[in-house]
């Protein structure tokens, strides 16, 4: 019966998560590596334990926690869906299906991961 | 005759032309960033094992090969944040009564407000942990 209906494409999803992605990447994005490239290089060197400390409390905190885990899962989905396409682009001669099967299923795994992580922190 | 038979786009057509070069270089800025996030990821991890392990994971974003990974990481999430602004007037098309609203002034309105983040953000970051930190740094 339902034979004669398309199959539906996972593109809208894909995408959609891409756009997200793609703008929180975009705003936060470049503060995000100078914060891990310059800033925490530079804090004076003795006190591991109180950054340990602060960082943890704002991770902990349900906003923190929920931020963190929007910029790990959305930047994740962005990078894999550029790459997946950019496989295509470059003509690697893996079927489409499988290529989104590995790409898209790394991405919900390691989203999982962030989130199994930051709750249990 | 017969119709010929086109050949098989190969593997570099994008390397021809500078707007497709561009374009793949844009596509390319996935790589870094993805990478980069592993480390995020992987900090997060450490962040729950203790204050050692966080330490550990400190050393490991200071090692000269993470160095270098986050270095290209800026660059691509720069070139990725400016591509991205450019499009927006392609996807946002405000109506107005006469028209719409120009392209510039969305590309503007996204680029202003980003920069401000870019900078006030990673500035936040310094007085806040300079202050758990030193008391008062």
């Amino acid at each position: 019966m339902n034979r004669s209906l398309p199959r539906r494409s996972q593109e809208p999803v894909a995408w959609s998560l891409f756009g997200a992605g793609g703008m929180l990447l975009a705003f936060l994005g470049p503060a995000l590596v100078a914060i891990t490239l310059l800033v925490l290089p530079a804090l004076p060197a003795g006190d591991g334990a109180s950054v340990h400390a602060a960082i943890l409390a704002a991770l902990r905190h349900p906003l923190g926690g929920l931020l963190a885990f929007f910029a790990l899962a959305l930047t994740f989905f962005h990078t894999v869906h550029r790459l997946c396409h950019g496989l295509h682009d470059l003509h690697v001669p893996l079927s489409a299906r499988l290529v989104g099967w590995l790409g898209y299923g790394t991405a919900t795994l390691l989203s999982l991961l962030a989130a199994v992580w930051l709750l249990g922190l | 005759m017969r119709k010929p038979l086109l050949p098989r786009q190969d593997a570099l057509w994008w390397w021809r032309h500078p707007a497709y070069r561009r374009y793949m270089l844009r596509e390319a800025t996935a790589l870094p960033l993805f990478l980069y996030a592993l480390c995020l990821l992987y900090g997060v991890r450490e962040l729950g094992r203790g204050e050692t392990a966080f330490n550990a994971w400190l050393a490991f974003m200071g090692s000269p090969l993470i160095i270098v990974l986050q270095a290209l990481a800026l660059l691509a999430v720069l070139w990725h944040a400016w591509t991205w602004f450019q499009l927006v007037p392609k996807i946002l098309v405000i109506p107005t009564r006469n028209g719409s609203v120009p392209g510039q002034w969305l590309r503007l309105a996204h680029l202003l407000p980003a920069v401000l983040c870019w900078v006030l953000l990673p500035l936040l970051a310094w007085w806040a942990l300079g202050h758990v930190v030193g008391g008062a740094a």
